[in-house]
């Protein structure tokens, strides 16, 4: 019989649909609801920030790759996703360039010489955030501004002014205007309804579970509550949401067990809550989950899943 | 109602759609069978028979004295045309008896005598006898497996009609068209190991042939079928145990420890076979199907019959062919060309298309977890993978490694398109070959 020149390979012979480029895309069509709600509320700011974003994301993963001689990865989605979120992170008022740079810290340093996606520890858009907060303290003139007042009038203050001090407890948004729709903060925070449908998207496709989100939001809520604070405003105001949905969620960063993603959540739950009453409201966020993302590895060593069918789990 | 399963596992195509309505075909005989001396898990025989030789279908041509052995039988009148090394379904190396196959086979094995008076010993040696062994695949010597250790009791036997792996039909086939076979031959297992209880766990997609078999059952309270959640690998020994019964075999460790004895459905046919009518499996029923196969149906096909012979036997193929696979899609063999010899426990022969193998490439691993959600057996492949790049087979363990079966469901849900089989593949041997040291 002629020779078909036949593939021969382990098993399986056959494969799932997901690829690591449809996971990322699903991630970039779940942002689709919180970017149409941002571009509602700051138009133009808004959308220059998220282009500017994923085109240096694009661009600068493509350079990187090929200085490295690796692999083109465009085709991903990894890079656009990275570029969405960090601009989502931002609030509208940052300047466009300010945003690339940001990119430039995520793409180029965090991911790519890291070793590129899988091998990142830290989870490229939130790192590229806290560079540019740390940047910024540095270097006084950029202010990574959440002014009061702002643009056209739309913005108003990040919501999290309002939870320390309590001076200004009368003007503080209410808990629909948070959920619903809301001016102030971040472009990612303007709806929390948004981030929910999109979370809803992700855990419909598989990409997430709710181990990570519900212990990071229970935990806030819980200890909030327990330290004297409105929970609920706690858990609706600034980037928890949109944090343990999207972020502490990022396959890469966090803990590959069960147990090992609700302590993981837990920690970072705990974190929110200590830094932004003892510390400081801005980031706080960002930096909880990128203490968690460090952990991540410690995590994955200590923590066994027990066998089927075993009595005790095996280390 | 909610139908019993396990933890973990996947929902593949399941495919099966080309076949599964279609009565079983004979097909012409080849005009030589390849019969290699180890077609299972064991010590390989040695040929009791010289080139030269006439044999006679049936006739016992190759025996072992080790415990752990199943005899083969020639699965044709002819003469015996060679005894060398021919690769098989693996690509390893076996010592085959070549037969040259007689024009005209005289009918055998038409005459069924009753086998209700056979005693537990009668069985055990009926199955060792005709060199019966697992046919779903695993082909373990049955008679191993149907004389428990004595500290060890069965008190179910469960006849495992799952077939869970996607594009396969053949057992579903032999429910409906040999239900009375099958069930004799549970009745035989159940005396053997003096279990009183036994189950017939059948996948929720095959209704037609739990419905037959629950109809031949009549009154009969000592068996019991039960329907199964659709899902890979329902029929993996350990996971049949956990859904049909809720125990759990801890790893390394037998069914026995259960109480459990499991047993593919062609494996119960053909014991039946063997204890009423003295036939050897010499022949069993196999599914050739996928995209490019011209005319797939389950055919009955003698052991030894090439590769080459079934496929030309279902109109040759469709289109350039991709892959061909001995077994199912999930756990069989990749064939490099087409002359291995359909074995005891080949059940089917599968053909992808061109571009139906084109995976994409492997890449780093991206921490998904999907893997370990996917895990039937709770271990942690990206992690076995892991290590096993790095040469660390000892940690590579610690994750796993030695506990898995190769389900492949890892692989299968892989975004990353990580080979995670050939990598817990390698690990083993290597931790093999540590051991030996």
């Amino acid at each position: 019989m002629a020779n078909h020149d036949l593939v021969v390979t382990a098993p399986p012979h056959i494969k799932g649909k997901d690829m690591v480029s449809t996971g990322m895309r699903d991630v970039a069509i779940a942002l689709i609801p919180l970017i149409v709600m941002s571009l509602v509320f700051f138009r133009l700011y808004a959308l220059v920030n998220l282009v500017a974003a994923v085109a240096t994301a694009l661009a600068c993963e493509y350079v990187m790759r090929k200085l490295m001689g690796r692999e083109p990865t465009l085709g991903d989605y990894s890079a656009v996703v990275t570029g969405l979120l960090l601009a989502l992170v931002l609030p509208p008022t940052v300047p466009f360039w300010w945003v690339m740079i940001g990119v430039i810290i995520a793409v180029a340093i965090v991911k790519e010489l890291m070793g590129g996606l899988g091998v990142n520890l830290f989870n490229p858009a939130l790192f590229g955030f806290v560079s540019l907060i740390i940047i910024s303290r540095v270097f006084g003139p950029i202010k990574l501004g959440y002014s009061l007042g702002g643009i056209n009038g739309v913005t108003s203050a990040t919501p999290l002014t309002f939870i320390k001090g309590g001076v200004l407890s009368g003007l503080r948004p209410g808990y629909w205007n948070l959920f619903l729709a809301h001016g102030g903060g971040a472009l990612g925070e303007v709806s929390v309804l948004a981030v929910l449908v999109g979370a809803a998207y992700l855990l419909y496709k598989g990409h997430i579970t709710w181990h990570i989100p519900a212990s990071i939001i229970g935990t806030v809520f819980v200890l909030s509550a327990i330290l004297g604070e409105n929970p609920l405003y706690m858990i609706l105001a600034g980037g928890v949401m949109l944090g343990s949905f999207f972020m502490a969620t990022d396959w890469v960063t966090s803990p590959d067990t069960k147990l090992g993603q609700v302590i993981y959540g837990i920690l970072i739950g705990v974190l929110i809550v200590v830094i932004r009453l003892y510390a400081a409201p801005t980031g706080a966020v960002a930096y909880s989950i990128l203490i968690g993302n460090a952990v991540t590895p410690l995590l994955n060593r200590v923590l066994a899943i027990k066998r089927f069918g075993a009595v005790k789990s095996v280390t | 109602m909610e139908l019993k399963t396990f933890r973990g596992g996947i929902h593949p195509p399941y495919q099966k759609e080309a076949t599964a309505a279609n009565w079983t075909e004979d097909i012409s005989l080849p005009a030589e069978v390849v019969i290699p001396m180890q077609q299972h898990v064991g010590a390989p025989n040695s040929p009791t028979v010289n080139v030269g030789d006439r044999v006679d279908a049936g006739q016992k041509i190759g025996s072992s004295e080790a415990f752990i052995s199943a005899p083969v039988h020639a699965s044709v009148s002819g003469t015996v045309k060679a005894i060398e090394g021919r690769s098989n379904f693996t690509g390893a190396q076996v010592q085959s008896v070549v037969i040259e196959v007689d024009p005209s086979q005289p009918p055998k094995w038409a005459e069924k005598k009753d086998t209700g008076s056979l005693s537990a010993e009668q069985i055990r040696d009926v199955a060792k006898e005709a060199g019966l062994v697992g046919l779903g695949g695993a082909a373990f010597p049955t008679f191993v497996k149907l004389s428990p250790p004595a500290d060890k009791r069965i008190d179910t036997v469960i006849i495992n009609g799952c077939e869970c792996e996607p594009f396969l039909t053949c057992d579903h086939r032999l429910m409906l068209e040999r239900a009375d076979d099958l069930i004799g031959g549970l009745k035989l297992m159940m005396r053997a190991v003096g279990a009183d209880k036994g189950i017939i766990g059948v996948e929720a997609n095959k209704m037609d042939a739990a419905d037959a078999l629950t109809a031949k059952l009549g009154g009969d309270s000592s068996i019991e079928v039960v329907p199964l959640e659709v899902k890979y690998p329902e029929g993996a020994e350990k996971m049949l145990i956990d859904a049909v019964t809720g125990r759990r075999v801890p790893p390394g460790k037998l069914p026995s420890e259960v109480g459990v004895l499991v047993q593919n459905v062609q494996t119960a046919v053909a014991l039946h076979d063997a204890a009423s009518t003295g036939k050897p499996v010499i022949d069993r029923v196999i599914t050739v199907t996928g995209r490019g196969i011209k005319e797939p149906k389950n055919v009955l096909v003698k052991v030894g019959t090439p590769i080459s012979h079934v496929i030309d036997q279902c109109g040759g193929f469709a289109g350039t062919p991709g892959k061909v696979i001995m077994g199912g899609p999930m756990t069989g063999w990749a064939q490099k060309d087409l002359s291995a010899a359909v074995v005891k426990g080949t059940s089917g022969i599968l053909v992808l298309g061109k571009d139906e193998v084109d995976y994409g490439a492997e890449r780093q691993c991206v921490g998904c977890d999907k893997c370990i959600d996917a895990c039937p057996m709770f271990l942690m492949p990206n992690f076995i993978v892991k290590y096993t790049k790095r040469g660390k087979y000892d940690e590579a363990n610690r994750f796993g490694a030695q506990d898995c079966f190769e389900c492949g469901c890892c692989a299968y849900v892989c975004p990353s398109r990580i080979s995670h089989v050939a990598y817990v593949r390698k690990a083993k041997a290597e931790l093999a070959a540590a051991e030996k040291k």
